[in-house]
């Protein structure tokens, strides 16, 4: 029989890390060992999630390729699947298909500069990217991280935001829109103020632009008027998703398919599609 | 072409049945459905399409994919039994249209399994129309009133016999099966089912033009029409439940037990406004964008993806079926003539 393309594969959760208020991130393996000896995905490609009668739901995968025998999820809960994601504990078994998308280009921006601008958890897809980016890190030039929050308890990735900052040729900027607590230190905005403080190389870099709808938006406006060029801005659309294949007709947009044909875009695709991003 | 009297279908029929189920035109309570045939009433109706088509056979309205059962960290994953055979008789152009499009949606890319299974158990018998339904536009798609593929054999009604075409290997083998109930058609009756080809084609009112209306679609992507057109919409999913191309779905897990559940599949319609929802926005929000994506889905989107595979099959169903009497095709003649 012809392997069944809805069929959830069991993962068993090896770790849960506490990673932000509402956020966790789980480290998931195969029980299957050949296929997780095989399991292979680019950076931005995401899978279905299930909790066995709860439901599915589409999650980025946040870890590396170059990361091999397990992968990382990070997820706030938000709904029904997500919420009974975060009761689950260290050995229980969950399910998982994928990886689906196209992923982020890499090799096509081999030798450029840079730079992320994320906001909230969209800094989990591009995670995957900066980690792997970091790994081959003579193939490209300056990488600049700026990431902002609502406020600083929803900062995820914390300790490897510090890590990549004291990686030679980087930079990483933090921001948070409000400050209810007194203890932050960093800059006080939203994560496109951050944007007049760094140097750009214009016409060499590449922005990754990942993170909630409106940050999206107004990020693109501001990259925009900087001077980048549709080409240059590389983003993820959220869309409704109930296959991942293809088939169920959620995620259309235009003549694309998010699960398929993205979730990655150029600023410059996406306004050849048409429908509001 | 061979030809078959009509005082003979039924006993054709029954040679059909034993290992499939046989499915035919049959009007019961005053609508006009496929059910299963019955030798001891086999009233089969040969006028008319029916109300819904026969799309429920490969993709029906729910269908199980799953049944999960946990038992602490044991996980057991079972997927349906393999489903019946079947063969349609009276399936029309239009129809086996729509199914030639879900083949193409369905079993490219990742190939649907289940969808897979259901197709690979079904025979195609189709009913060519000797005249228009009601709101049918076939003609103008070149899906009907005669049927050029997609069926194993194909039937025309010349009054006292049917001439009946060839399409595959399986369908010449039904008719092998059924000794000698067929003769073989003159050059007479393929001449008649000409005529009566034409004849029919003289029978359609509406029409579209779909190359033309796909080429001005997206100058009218912010015209006032899609929100003019669609006001009178209650949201009730009828023109997609009856649509032979509309191929959405939801999956959903709902638990049949302590430990056990269930992941179904089930239609879901585009005219919802769920049907976008996410956590944090809603992209279409309003019934005119809900609508004008039903429009360009068929028209533009689905040509455009699959190598100019028809989103639209002209069946007229999604006109008739509205209760806000929305006919995209009065969009669609507006936009052309503009
Ligand atoms: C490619 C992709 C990658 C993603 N990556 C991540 C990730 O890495 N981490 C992460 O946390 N999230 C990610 N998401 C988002 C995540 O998939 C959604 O938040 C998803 O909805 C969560 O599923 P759920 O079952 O928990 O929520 P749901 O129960 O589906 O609820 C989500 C929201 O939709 C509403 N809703 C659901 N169904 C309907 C309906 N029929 N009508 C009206 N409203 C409805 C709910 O009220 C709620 O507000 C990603 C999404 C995509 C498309
Ligand atoms: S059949 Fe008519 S009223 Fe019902 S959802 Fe479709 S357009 Fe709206
Ligand atoms: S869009 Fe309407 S006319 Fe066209 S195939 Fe679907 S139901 Fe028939
Ligand atoms: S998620 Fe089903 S088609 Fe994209």
């Amino acid at each position: 029989m012809k392997e069944n393309i809805y069929e959830p594969r069991l993962v068993t959760i090896k770790n849960i890390r506490d990673e932000a208020e509402g956020i966790k991130t789980f480290t998931l393996t195969f029980n299957d060992p050949a296929l997780n000896a095989a399991f292979d995905y680019r950076p931005g490609q995401f899978g279905e999630v299930t909790i066995f009668g709860v439901g599915e739901a589409p999650i980025s995968i946040t870890s590396s390729p170059v990361n091999k025998g397990y992968l990382e999820l990070t997820v706030a809960a938000v709904g029904d699947v997500t919420r009974a994601l975060h009761l689950k504990r260290v050995g229980d078994v969950i399910g998982f298909r994928g990886p689906y998308g196209n992923g982020f280009p890499f090799a096509e921006v081999y030798n450029k500069d840079i730079l992320f601008v994320a906001g909230g958890i969209g800094l989990a897809p591009l995670r995957s990217l900066i980690n792997q980016m970091f790994a081959e890190r003579d193939k490209f030039g300056k990488i600049c991280i700026l990431y902002g929050c609502r406020y600083p308890r929803l900062l995820c990735f914390t300790e490897e935001l510090g890590k990549w900052s004291d990686l030679s040729d980087s930079e990483v900027l933090l921001t948070c829109d409000t400050n209810p607590e007194s203890d932050w230190q960093g800059n006080i905005g939203v994560v496109g103020s951050l944007l007049p403080k760094i140097e750009v190389d214009l016409p060499n870099t590449v922005a990754f632009v990942c993170g909630p709808p409106v940050m999206i938006h107004f990020v693109i406006q501001d990259l925009l008027k900087m001077g980048f060029k549709g080409d240059q801005i590389i983003t993820t659309m959220e869309r409704r998703m109930e296959c991942g294949l293809g088939k169920c007709g959620h995620c259309n947009i235009g003549v694309k398919y998010v699960c398929q044909d993205g979730p990655v875009f150029s600023y410059q695709q996406l306004q050849e599609l048409g429908e509001k991003i | 072409m061979k030809i078959l009297a009509k005082t003979k279908l039924v006993d054709f029929l029954k040679s059909l049945q034993g290992d499939s189920e046989v499915l035919v035109p049959l009007k019961r309570n005053g609508d006009l459905l496929f059910g299963t045939f019955d030798p001891e009433q086999p009233d089969i109706e040969l006028k008319g399409k029916t109300a819904i088509p026969p799309k429920e056979y490969v993709f029906p309205q729910r269908e199980k994919l799953f049944t999960f059962e946990t038992n602490g960290n044991k996980v057991d994953i079972r997927d349906q039994a393999s489903p019946p055979k079947r063969i349609i008789w009276g399936i029309r152009p239009c129809d086996l249209q729509g199914i030639k499009t879900l083949d193409t949606i369905y079993l490219s890319g990742y190939s649907d399994n289940y969808y897979q299974a259901r197709r690979q158990n079904l025979i195609l018998l189709g009913l060519n129309c000797n005249e228009c339904c009601d709101a049918g536009f076939c003609h103008s798609l070149q899906t009907g009133p005669f049927a050029k593929d997609g069926f194993d054999l194909m039937f025309t009604d010349l009054g006292d016999k049917f001439l009946v075409a060839i399409g595959t290997e399986a369908g010449k083998a039904l008719i092998d099966k059924s000794r000698g109930l067929f003769t073989e058609a003159m050059a007479s009756d393929e001449r008649k089912a000409d005529e009566l080809e034409r004849s029919s084609w003289a029978t359609f009112e509406r029409r579209v033009d779909a190359k033309v209306a796909k080429a001005r679609l997206p100058k009218f992507w912010n015209d006032a029409c899609w929100a003019k057109d669609s006001a009178s919409c209650i949201l009730c999913g009828g023109c997609n439940w009856v649509c032979p191309t509309c191929h959405c779905f939801n999956v959903e897990d709902t638990a049949t037990g302590a430990r056990t559940s269930v992941r179904i599949k089930y239609w879901d319609s585009c005219q919802f406004g769920g049907f976008t929802q996410m956590a944090a926005e809603n992209t279409r929000q309003t019934q005119a964008e809900r609508y004008r994506q039903r429009v360009f889905h068929k028209m533009s989107y689905t040509p455009d993806k699959y190598d100019g595979a028809l989103g639209c099959t002209g069946c007229g169903r999604c006109i008739e079926v509205c209760p806000g009497e929305i006919d995209f095709t009065v969009t669609l003649g507006r936009i052309t003539q503009k």
